[in-house]
């Protein structure tokens, strides 16, 4: 939908890690506006470390990453909070606020950053809410939601403020195939009609083809980026044996690891 | 729709022939434009009376989500209740995400205004259900502790002595300062307080023997009673409360394991062993308070030892014991029955604690007017 090609994020030798100790280093990647891009790893590989940094949660420990022009650890007080509201994240778990109905639950953005009148805001929230298809779910509470349902609505706030980009921490772990293909297609549909970028952190493989436009997938041994591409290329010509176990679903073919 | 430059929106209200009205909306309709717009539009469209409205957005460079709503909004007819609306000149993509939501989707979802009434019968019948399953669970509970108390102990196998331990060390030992400083204080206080009234008398030096009664008999277990609950009574329906929201009981429930003999027997064994100890120490803290007061009065060390034999009885060191192990079994008791009854949702366990620790207060106050009662008859 975008002709330019306008780079929205980009992360120039990034190492992250906790407490001192590196968990990823030397990660380089751009994301061009009304991409979906899809950042891969198996457990433990760093990836939600990589996305704390992302939004800003945490500090990179080396390296610099750049939001829409602004880099995100020196920016301060209004250009800073300016930035958080161009992007919406969605949390693995939803991070839905159990104390208010989902309506409430997306009202919220708009209520405390806004000066929006209140109709606009009732009227924004459950447009977002049908788009995401919980339009009758408005009343309910988050404890009466499925687990799909949680994602959908935690997608619905963070897309409150028409954010330029959106962050998905795992969208579809924890739920069944059906739900989370119904999911993709949700991202997938956003992605097209708002124009807004994506970067999904997921080590679900069916939906990396659906959705994805372009991946990178970090290697939990050499602790940085293995490939970068678009996720059928790199299904055909992956030549690392890891990478290419990852995307044709193979186990490691060394029983001997499991202790048997 | 990409446009990014941050230009202001224009709102341009104008009126035709009478009846006529034309909103052209030029710029760019983002969350920081709209509510100007709005309020431009509110007080323009209120001051006369709209027949057809048309709604001009070919001018505009950018509309994110929530200039969407305002164009739905006016749109809609929202604001112009009599008019026929209609909108020109939207980009062809920003029209296809409008027609995706229509008055008849905003009606249908917007939550209904109406107040509910609450009937005052229904909030009765509510409360006396819910009182009533309470104490239902609660001598089930009781029930069942009883019944499980001696089995469990008896058999090697199913009391896990290393968790009493660790029990043990965490409500009691760990407690041992926080007890020191509030018993040595209360005792300092009770006694300063009161010379002063003895010394109309001129019988300071009966604080001794008023000290050691009080705290012998009534404040020595009360303070580590108080003081149990408060830190050990809300950790143990934390901890099991915890348990039961990450479905930790559920797994020892399918490995045939009993919670209440697992879990429960050790923690209450626990404290029935520990609060005589602990009220022991809190009562000779609180004495020796007593006596620092006393001392600082200028009497001498063997009258101060003299009135307090004197004064206290074996009877009333047993009724502290006796009242020491009933309140142990009560904070831990009570502690466990409210983390096994923590409900689902993210503040359960909070309100599980919080419900823990006013209980185990209240029913040893309870208790100890009933050890009072007893007492009294008991001595005549």
């Amino acid at each position: 939908m975008n002709d330019q090609l306008d780079i929205v994020i980009s992360v120039r030798n990034v190492k992250v890690g906790y407490g001192g100790k590196a968990v990823l280093h030397n990660i380089s990647f751009e994301v061009t506006s009304g991409e979906v891009f899809v950042i891969l790893g198996g457990s433990g590989s760093g990836k939600s470390t990589l996305l704390k940094n992302l939004i800003g949660l945490c500090t990179p420990m080396a390296g610099e990453i750049w939001i829409e022009g602004i880099n995100l650890a020196t920016a301060e007080g209004e250009e800073r909070r300016d930035l958080l509201r161009k992007f919406g994240v969605a949390y693995q778990s939803g991070a839905l606020f159990g104390s208010m109905t989902v309506l409430e639950n997306v009202r919220l953005p708009m209520d405390e950053l806004t000066s929006m009148p209140g109709p606009l805001k009732e009227m924004q929230a459950l447009a977002i809410l049908k788009l995401v298809g919980l339009g009758t779910s408005a009343q309910k509470m988050p404890a009466e939601l499925s687990g799909g349902m949680q994602k959908r609505a935690a997608i619905a706030r963070a897309m409150a403020l028409s954010p330029r980009i959106l962050f998905l921490d795992e969208p579809s772990a924890g739920l069944d195939p059906v739900t989370a293909a119904d999911l993709d297609l949700l991202i997938k549909e956003v992605a097209r009609r708002f124009g807004i970028t994506f970067v999904v952190v997921s080590h679900d493989l069916a939906s990396i083809y659906t959705i994805a436009d372009r991946v990178i997938m970090l290697d939990s041994r050499t602790k940085t980026v293995a490939v970068e591409g678009r996720p059928a290329e790199l299904r055909d010509t992956a030549t690392d044996p890891q990478v290419r176990r990852f995307f044709r679903r193979e186990a490691d073919a060394d029983a001997s690891r499991l202790h048997l | 729709m990409a446009i990014t430059t941050q230009n202001d929106l224009e709102t341009d209200l104008q009126f035709g022939p009478p009846g006529f009205a034309r909103v052209v909306f030029r710029g760019c309709m983002n969350v920081n434009s709209v509510g100007g717009s709005w309020k431009k539009l509110e007080e323009g469209l209120r001051a006369i009376k709209v027949e057809k409205l048309e709604v001009d957005a070919s001018e505009l460079q950018l509309c994110d989500g929530s200039g969407l709503s305002l164009l739905r909004y006016v749109g809609m007819g929202l604001m112009t209740p009599e008019a026929a609306v209609s909108v020109r000149g939207m980009d062809p993509d920003l029209e296809q995400v409008y027609r995706a939501f229509t008055l008849e989707d905003y009606q249908a979802l917007r939550p209904s205004s109406a107040v509910k009434c609450r009937s005052i019968p229904d909030d009765v019948g509510r409360g006396v259900r819910q009182a009533a399953s309470d104490w239902r669970e609660q001598i089930e509970f009781l029930g069942e502790v009883t019944r499980n108390f001696l089995p469990t102990l008896w058999s090697r196998r199913q009391t896990r002595w290393p968790e009493v331990g660790r029990v043990f060390e965490q409500a009691g030992a760990d407690a041992v300062p926080i007890v020191s400083l509030v018993s040595i204080l209360v005792g300092l206080v009770i006694a300063f307080e009161s010379v002063q009234t003895l010394a109309y008398f001129g019988a300071q030096i009966y604080v001794v023997n008023m000290i050691g009664i009080i705290m012998v008999r009534e404040l020595g277990p009360l303070l580590a009673a108080v003081l149990l609950a408060g830190r050990s009574g809300s950790a143990f329906a934390a901890e099991l409360g915890t348990m039961k929201v990450n479905e930790e009981l559920d797994a020892l429930e399918t490995f045939g394991l009993d919670p209440i003999r697992f879990l429960v027997i050790q923690r209450i064994v626990a404290a029935i062993l520990l609060t005589p100890l602990l009220t022991f120490y809190s009562t000779f803290l609180g004495i020796l308070g007593g006596v620092l007061v006393a001392f600082a009065l200028g009497f001498s060390r063997s009258l101060v030892y003299h009135q307090l034999t004197a004064s206290l009885h074996l009877s009333d060191i047993f009724l502290g014991l006796a009242k020491a192990l009933a309140f142990g079994a009560i904070v831990s008791a009570v502690g466990c029955l409210r983390g096994l009854q923590t409900q689902e949702g993210p503040s359960a366990v909070g309100v599980s604690t919080t419900r823990a620790v006013v209980a185990s207060i209240v029913l040893i106050v309870v208790a100890d007017a009933v050890f009072a009662v007893l007492f009294y008859y008991l001595k005549k």
